[in-house]
């Protein structure tokens, strides 16, 4: 039993079903929400009588996170507290919109727009969306050419994170100027990891994490290069892929091919074992100045993860059999509550969610929360209940309004699973497939999980082959989410090199199973299908349903769309307002003035915000815009050319 | 003298698409050395693309901008190659690393890491409309010849 909160039971087969005699199962009263500090002249007068040190302070926007996040706080500086967040999607995009009356194969390229990391995931997801609402399946070749896309896809997603967006909060500049005495402390450290990264002390590793000029940053980059070049040998190009079709992929792969990416691949054994020591080595040392770090960005380690990387042999794009060939994948489905695995079946992960939106700059589609008494879906296509809440049975319906902390304040809807906040990432795909254990797993030549940990026997590269082990941590934070996505490029490229040598397999048997997509005809009937696929930072999901060969409804549910969340209409926050309520200002300041707010910042990046991704909906009058700085002088002549 | 000319904005966004489309159109009148091609992509696989090439005496960039002029404002002129700060330039890479895709980040990220030639031109159009959408606004598309005059202007010795 995997549910907690929402109307549904089993029967002795292990059936889902509504709970019997409840009429009107998925109602739920609202919470209010508490009045934010600054509408409580009382509360207010009394903080500040406790001490002067309470203070609003506003990130707009939060740099170095991918699009338009801003998070507002109330911290208390004499304290070291926070006292009140919110998290704020500020950005407007519109895909749902824009596909509705579309050919659902535009939804493939459409949709891949919605982000300039993850394009190739959008178009897979959609893909595989359409493939099941065609009824189509890929030949085994075609679904290791996706496995093969999107494992170098995350090569360079989850490097660019630790490398560009969260690894300048711990560089030199950044540290020197929020706690000297770290950086003091860092001078004179040595770095256990040494023999991987090659740095003697830990002020020389955060020396060459700093941006632009730092050795880290700039062999980051270079390998964003490696993963990308990998990546254009099957989709043609990054971030949005040309090859990516129902059915399969639309290009023809060779031995020379696969030699091209084996090259680059290989190369992320030695460059991942090299990240994940400068991480561990990062990690470990702030814990022992500070135990206090093992609560930045702190929460219940409440995550959710669809899964991906399909065995080629038990995908069927089939909703009713999606618990079998989901439980095959590479990277198993999983949801976990309080830290422990609940389900890893795909019909309850997606009978699970719901998407509010009291806080959220959008119309209620099922009438105000009363509308339960009909709706469209209130079975998934293999029976299971389904909340009006759900993707499938969900309008997108935009309202942009002014902003109130108590009503409402972003542009991202609050998802729930069985009505909990979650979050998701790379991390929640290891933490699902490590406590899976064997039992039901495809196996992999490389990765193994052993319940509590995730061990990768890594091959020879430059370096020689190694044993390298992830293990579950007992304290859920910002600093384990960045150790763990720095282990995950391992893991990531790892699953490319399974699926590089069955590739190579498939190829020297030939057959049909070596052909890369299945022809199909674009169906007139009503037809739905979804395509479940984790992101680089996480779950990703696209619902769809059309009718007469064009899109009805489309719903796109990102990761950060989940984790961006503002609250719910239960009272609970949503995951960056959870994890940086709880995070203690451990930064060093003397005067209100100096309060750089890096504990803060260092907790909502190390969730890897996607803000393009999480905001993707649609007002006809609104652009978005940003200062130009750069000059337009020295224009010359008539029309100023 | 080899020039590139690279069109840079989004294909979706209306006038914003105005550098892709004017590259997609000149691409076929390609001589002497001069190139056209769509840039519209992040700027540091730009950087890597150029360091594969043979160097570059002249590139000029086309793309949309907004500036507050009267839709349709045609500007060329030769960048001052001013930077802002390291922070503002961490930035800009943060954001190009993570899909953002503007004239302005591809000028200040590619003259941050050196890689442009000593001649820099940009030609700017002012948007009428950035919204989803295929196609140009009828400001815009009223100005396509005077954009390609500024374009072929700007590859001249």
């Amino acid at each position: 039993m995997c549910f907690k909160n929402l109307p549904i039971e089993f029967d002795a087969q292990g059936n889902a079903t509504l709970k019997r005699n409840v009429a009107d199962p998925y109602h739920y009263v609202e919470t209010p929400a508490p009045t934010p500090i600054e509408d409580d002249p009382e509360r207010m007068r009394q903080l500040v009588e406790r001490n002067g040190g309470v203070r609003r302070v506003d990130f707009d926007p939060v740099t170095r996170v991918a699009g338009a996040l801003a998070f507002h706080t109330v911290v208390d500086l004499d304290q070291r507290e926070v006292l009140e967040t919110a998290s704020m999607a500020t950005l407007f995009r519109g895909y749902e919109v824009i596909l509705k009356g579309r050919d659902p194969r535009d939804a493939i390229f459409i949709s891949s727009r919605a982000c300039g990391v993850c394009g190739g995931v959008h178009a897979t997801c959609s893909a595989l969306a359409v493939e099941m609402a065609f009824d189509i399946s890929p030949p085994p070749m075609g679904v290791v050419a996706r496995n093969l896309l999107l494992s170098v896809e995350y090569l360079y997603d989850n490097p660019i994170h630790l490398g560009l967006l969260a690894g300048p909060d711990f560089s030199e500049p950044a540290v020197r100027e929020t706690n000297p005495e770290i950086w003091e402390r860092a001078e004179r450290t040595r770095a256990p990891g040494r023999a991987l990264h090659g740095y003697e002390f830990m002020s020389q590793l955060m020396t060459d994490l700093t941006p632009l000029t730092g050795k880290i940053y700039l062999e980051c980059l270079h390998m964003t290069r490696v993963a990308r070049e990998a990546y254009v040998l099957i989709g043609g190009k990054y971030p949005h892929p040309q090859t990516v079709v129902p059915g399969g992929v639309s290009t023809t792969i060779d031995t020379s091919d696969l030699n091209e990416i084996m090259m680059r691949v290989v190369r992320f054994f030695d460059y991942g074992r090299k990240v994940m020591a400068i991480w561990n080595d990062l990690i470990d040392f702030f814990y022992e100045v500070n135990p206090k770090y093992r609560d930045v960005g702190t929460r219940p380690a409440n995550m959710i993860e669809p899964g991906q990387w399909d065995d080629p042999f038990a995908y069927d794009a089939r909703f009713k059999s999606a618990d079998d060939w989901g439980r095959q994948r590479w990277a198993p489905p999983g949801v976990i509550v309080d830290g422990e695995l609940v389900t890893t079946s795909l019909h309850m992960l997606n009978a699970g969610v719901e998407e509010f939106v009291e806080h959220s700059f959008y119309e209620e589609w099922t009438g105000n929360g009363h509308g339960n008494d009909y709706y469209k879906f209130p079975t998934d296509p293999a029976g299971n209940p389904l909340s009006p809440y759900h993707p499938w049975n969900k309008e997108t319906i935009p309202k942009p309004q002014g902003t109130s902390w108590k009503e409402k304040y972003s542009w991202s809807t609050a998802p729930r699973w069985d009505r909990l906040a979650m979050e998701t990432g790379a991390y929640s795909r290891i933490w699902a497939l490590a406590q899976s254990g064997d039992k039901d797993w495809r196996g992999s030549n490389y990765i193994h999980p052993t319940g509590h940990s995730l061990q990768i026997h890594l091959p020879k590269a430059e370096l020689p082959n190694d044993l390298i082990e992830w293990h579950i941590p007992e304290t859920w934070g910002a600093f384990e989410r960045n150790r763990a996505r720095a282990h995950c490029i391992l893991y990531n490229a790892a699953i490319a090199y399974d699926n590089l040598l069955l590739a190579y397999d498939l190829l020297r048997k030939g057959g049909p199973d070596a052909k890369m997509s299945t022809p199909y005809k674009v169906p007139k009937d009503f037809r739905m299908g979804v395509g479940l696929w984790g992101a680089g930072r996480g779950y990703l999901t696209h619902h769809l349903e059309m009718d007469k060969g064009v899109i009805e409804n489309y719903q796109i549910l990102t990761p950060s769309t989940w984790m961006a969340s503002p609250r719910d209409p239960f009272g609970n926050p949503g995951p960056y307002e959870e994890a940086v309520a709880a995070t203690p200002l451990l930064e060093n300041y003397e005067k209100p003035e100096d309060f750089k707010g890096i504990d803060i910042l260092r907790a909502i990046r190390s969730f890897d915000p996607c803000m393009p991704c999480t905001t993707h909906i649609h007002t006809d009058d609104r652009t978005i815009s940003r200062e130009i700085i750069t000059c337009a002088c020295g224009s010359e002549g008539p029309h100023e050319h | 003298m080899r020039v590139l000319v690279g069109g840079v904005g989004y294909r979706y966004l209306r006038d914003n698409a105005v550098g892709l489309y004017m590259t997609d159109q000149l691409s076929a009148h390609a001589t002497n050395g001069t190139e056209f091609e769509d840039l519209g992509y992040h700027p540091i696989g730009f950087i890597f693309n150029l360091q594969e090439r043979p160097a570059y005496d002249r590139i000029v960039l086309v793309g949309a901008v907004k500036r507050g002029r009267e839709p349709g404002t045609v500007t060329a002129y030769r960048w001052d190659r001013t930077l802002p700060s390291d922070k503002e330039i961490q930035n800009r890479v943060s954001e190009a690393v993570t899909g953002t895709i503007s004239l302005e980040n591809l000028l200040i990220i590619t003259e941050a890491f050196g890689a442009f030639p000593d001649d820099v031109r940009v030609v700017e159009i002012e948007p009428a409309e950035e919204t989803w959408g295929d196609g140009l606004s009828p400001v815009i598309e009223a100005k396509l010849t005077e954009i390609e005059e500024a374009i072929w202007s700007s590859t001249r010795p």
